[in-house]
């Protein structure tokens, strides 16, 4: 079962093409790395399958939805985090999870108890009056991806999530993320770190707007013949 | 120098290239004056008054038959007492009385100069304010009239008009300054400091810092484009108010605009004080709202007439240079004032531009954990 | 010969240490890193070194000079680029080139041919607007404005976070460039992999070095043996491996789990072979590897850690 058909999308801005007839599948539960130079079309695409953007052509079901007639529908059934905005700086842990939490209608009494067992689960359950602000990344990080997890989305996009994390904590971060696949949530994941990209089951490489590869990492490295990662990323994105 | 003019460069490309607050900035100023302009000069046709005559003679009745023949008033009682103004006001609804003192042909013909007290309902301002200008149009009638037939050869004759209740009403000469104040302020010293801010959000600023340009140079370059653009602005404000709405400049032009011009080095100290002590855009917006233009609005005179506020606000409005650069800017479209008639508010303005720079400078000078 | 030398630095905010007693020499003609997660400290002590913000404490002279008196001549000297983007989005890329110029009263004409292999490449965007040009453009435009009033130290707060790997590989590429000018550099980053072409790294952790040497030096100074283990139950091997009592530390790395022994090896890799037998996991291949740097931080970080709990 998939929880995330593409067939055929495609933006243009303008004459520029940002992403170019693109089509994949991502099936429920599944950690899928979506990798791409800056400006190959990974945002870009990503905002269409969140319903931020609509498409120039092509069609997407997301989490059960059509892209085009039930963006609000979908906007329910997925979380998102990213390096950029995850939580308000100055709320606490606490009034932050409670703040998504309620935006998603998650049940007063439901949501206090989703919020204890991630804070008990990170270990952070006496910090929970503490600002945002006053904490370091790694905890951000991981609350933040908690919190978009708390109104059990389908799919949870993350958009360069352990971007300037020590890489313990990337770690740890990948811990949490596996957990939540083992769930059933299907996790959509962009990074720049390419030690990364192995611990998905299947990736993307984005180019010029292309989906120029797909596959599990063992899979693509046999098939270009080479032995890394980084090599088969150099590959498609060296101009 | 050179240092200092690539900054403004720089700066008037952003001021280009961001072309809503362009068109924001350019408009304000036609949108602001047409909507007083228009909203203010209403007409009131038959507006109801009473008159007292208290002289009861010759001139005094012809008067207050050009009063009447005007069309623009009509006269519901002649009351005999003050008290009975009064009771004219609550019973009969008037508008305004006049009363015409004792002797008026008498004081007309000797002194060659004559004060009628007008009386206006102070419940709305605007009326008040149509009300005294149809007066002003009967009277100078009034006193063309009685100089080409009778009087011609003794020379000039004034009638002059005391205003009882409101003697600052709201009118052309009023509003015109009033914005020509919250455009300046709202250009130089809010624009600026906004702009400055968000370099400092953006992290722009360090990159500037870094270099060995003076860190007043940076903030000068921000604030005299926006000097600039609000002297563009004023000169807008003053063309509408002569060519649509015939406001009268009595004085000489270019003393109003060296007024201006002070003004606009007041505004730049402000800039310069509120980029001095906020770090983010919305600081800067609410420094200069809270601070800067709520103060003007309600404290310089421009909309609420200070002489009826309490006596601590209008002890409070001297410090604000709005209130002194209105005064000034009154006197010499009103009065015809000549730059030694406003010299001390010129040097209250000068003097509060030069405190708030020298005080600003330093906080900018000193190095500030980024 | 040095041309920074920071001694028993101390600076803290708002009753928060944000830099302990740092100590360091900035060789010239090499390329310093500076590795450390976000927070750790590293764009306040840039700042520093920027002459943007004062130390609380503690010596550091540039070229001679004195952070605290002669910070206005230091400035004329020093590069300098910002943790996020510090361009003109609104302005071309020549108008921004130009201004910076006009800012350090430099001609471009004259420092062209020190800028001339980046600049090379920005050419034919010269007209367009800076905040449409790709992140790796950007960057490469940020360092061209640094360099255009020829620095002898360049200071880089992170210009690669964000960037992809390709770019970051040419940014790089550019600073062996710089380097070969005389340019002294002093770079951070987050990423691990980048810090291999640093002559010199320090490890920044909450706002100390806990170390600084040669990438050779430290792989050389790892404690313990490294193991790599290949598997594809990578996070169920994880989840077990919590209840694992033994004196090893162990993470995931790419695809292959590493495990660090550190007493009685040959002991604890045959009990560790045990344990994976017992609960059934399948492994491809279970060996010693040569520790990379990466390796190394986890295990300075941890030990750290473990002294500062």
């Amino acid at each position: 079962m998939y929880t995330i058909e593409v067939h055929n999308l495609t933006k243009r801005f303008g004459s520029f093409t940002a992403v170019n007839n693109i089509s994949f599948q991502v099936k429920r539960g599944e950690i899928f790395g979506f990798l791409g130079a800056n400006g190959a079309g990974k945002t870009t695409a990503m905002k269409m399958m969140c319903g931020l953007l609509l498409p120039t052509s092509g069609t997407a079901r997301i989490a059960g939805y059509d892209l085009k007639t039930e963006s609000k529908q979908i906007k329910k059934e997925i979380g998102y985090m990213s390096q950029r905005f995850s939580l308000y700086d100055d709320l606490t842990i606490k009034e932050n999870m409670t703040l998504f939490g309620t935006i998603y209608k998650v049940p007063k009494q439901e949501l206090n108890e989703r919020i204890e067992g991630h804070l008990t689960e990170l270990n952070l359950m006496k910090h929970k009056d503490q600002l945002v602000s006053s904490i370091p990344l790694g905890w951000k990080q991981k609350l933040a991806f908690s919190t978009a997890l708390l109104h059990h989305p389908k799919i949870v996009f993350l958009d360069e999530p352990t971007s300037g994390v020590d890489p313990i904590v990337r770690r740890e971060f990948w811990s949490l993320i596996y957990k939540a696949a083992a769930q059933g949530v299907t996790i959509f994941i962009t990074t720049h770190y390419m030690d990364e990209a192995s611990y998905c089951e299947r990736i993307s490489i984005m180019a010029e707007g292309d989906l120029k590869l797909i596959g599990t990492p063992t899979e693509l490295k046999i098939q270009m013949g080479v032995n890394t990662i980084d090599e088969l990323f150099t590959h498609f994105v060296n101009r | 120098m050179n240092q200092l003019l690539a900054i403004i460069r720089k700066e008037l490309i952003h001021i280009y290239r961001d072309k809503i607050s362009l068109f924001l900035m350019l408009s304000m100023p036609i949108v602001l004056i047409i909507l007083f302009g228009f909203t203010i000069s209403t007409e009131i046709p038959n507006a109801k008054i009473s008159i007292y005559d208290q002289s009861e003679d010759v001139q005094s009745k012809r008067l207050i038959q050009s009063l009447t023949a005007s069309g623009y008033f009509q006269v519901v009682n002649y009351p005999k007492s003050e008290k009975e103004i009064a009771e004219d006001f609550s019973q009969l609804q008037i508008k305004a009385a006049i009363i015409i003192p004792p002797q008026f042909e008498k004081k007309l013909i000797s002194e060659k100069e004559v004060e009628l007290q007008v009386i206006n309902d102070m419940s709305d301002i605007n009326v008040a304010s149509v009300i005294k200008q149809y007066i002003e149009t009967v009277i100078l009638n009034f006193e063309n009239d009685i100089n080409l037939t009778e009087f011609g050869k003794i020379g000039q004759l004034k009638v002059s008009i005391q205003m009882k209740y409101n003697p600052e009403l709201n009118s052309v000469y009023m509003f015109v300054p009033g914005i020509i104040t919250l455009i300046m302020i709202i250009i130089t010293a809010l624009m600026s400091s906004i702009t400055l801010a968000r370099e400092s959000e953006t992290n722009t600023m360090k990159m500037m810092l870094i270099t060995p340009v003076k860190k007043i140079h940076i903030v000068l370059g921000k604030v005299i484009p926006y000097m600039a653009l609000s002297f563009l602005s004023t000169l807008i404000i003053l063309a509408i108010s002569v060519w649509i709405f015939d406001m009268p400049i009595k004085g000489n032009i270019f003393v109003l605009l060296i007024l201006c011009i002070v003004f606009m080095f007041t505004s730049a100290s402000f800039g310069l004080l509120i980029s001095a002590i906020s770090k983010t855009q919305l600081d800067a917006m609410m420094i200069t709202m809270m601070g800067l233009f709520l103060p003007t609005v309600l404290l310089s005179g421009f909309l609420f007439p200070l002489d009826n506020m309490p006596y601590g606000f209008q002890l409070l409005a001297n410090i604000f240079p709005a209130k002194w650069f209105i005064l000034a800017l009154k006197d010499i479209m009103i009065k015809g004032a000549t730059f030694i008639d406003i010299w001390f508010y010129v040097a209250v303005l000068l003097f509060i531009s030069t405190l708030l720079t020298i005080f600003s400078v330093t906080q900018i000078d000193r190095r500030r954990a980024s | 010969m040095s041309v920074i030398q920071v001694q028993n630095l101390n600076k803290s905010y708002n009753n928060l240490q944000a830099l302990t007693e740092i100590s360091f020499e900035l060789h010239k003609g090499e390329i310093f890193g500076i590795i450390g997660p976000d927070g750790a400290g590293k764009s306040t002590l840039f700042n520093i070194l920027a002459t943007l913000l004062a130390p609380d404490s503690g010596d550091v002279s540039i070229l001679g000079m004195d952070l605290n008196r002669d910070y206005k001549k230091i400035r004329k000297e020093i590069g300098y680029l910002p943790g996020t983007f510090s361009l003109y989005p609104d302005l071309t890329v020549l108008e921004n080139l130009k201004f910076f110029a006009a800012m350090y009263q430099s001609g471009i004409r004259e420092n062209l041919t020190m800028i001339m292999p980046i600049w090379r490449q920005l050419i034919p965007f010269k007209n367009r607007l800076v905040g449409k040009l790709s992140g790796g453009m950007k960057q490469k435009l940020a360092l061209c404005c640094a360099l255009i009033h020829k620095p002898h130290i360049l200071l880089l707060d992170e210009p690669t976070t964000g960037v992809d790997p390709v770019s970051r590989r040419e940014f790089w590429d550019l600073l062996a460039q710089i380097k070969s000018y005389g340019i002294s550099v002093l770079v951070s980053t987050p990423y691990m992999d980048e810090v291999t072409r640093c002559d010199r790294i320090a490890l920044l952790e909450k706002g100390r070095f806990i170390v600084i040497d040669t990438p050779p030096q430290i792989i050389k100074d790892y404690k313990g043996k490294l193991y790599a283990l290949k598997t594809t139950q990578l996070f169920y091997l994880l989840e077990l491996l919590d209840q694992y009592e033994e004196n090893c530390s162990f993470y995931p790395y790419g695809e292959y789990l590493h495990i660090s022994f550190y007493q009685d090896v040959e002991q604890a890799v045959i009990r560790f072979r045990d344990f994976l037998n017992q609960n059934q996991i399948n492994y491809n291949s279970f060996q010693e590897i040569t520790p990379i740097l990466e390796d190394c931080f986890i295990e300075l970080i941890k030990k750290n850690r473990d002294v500062h709990h």
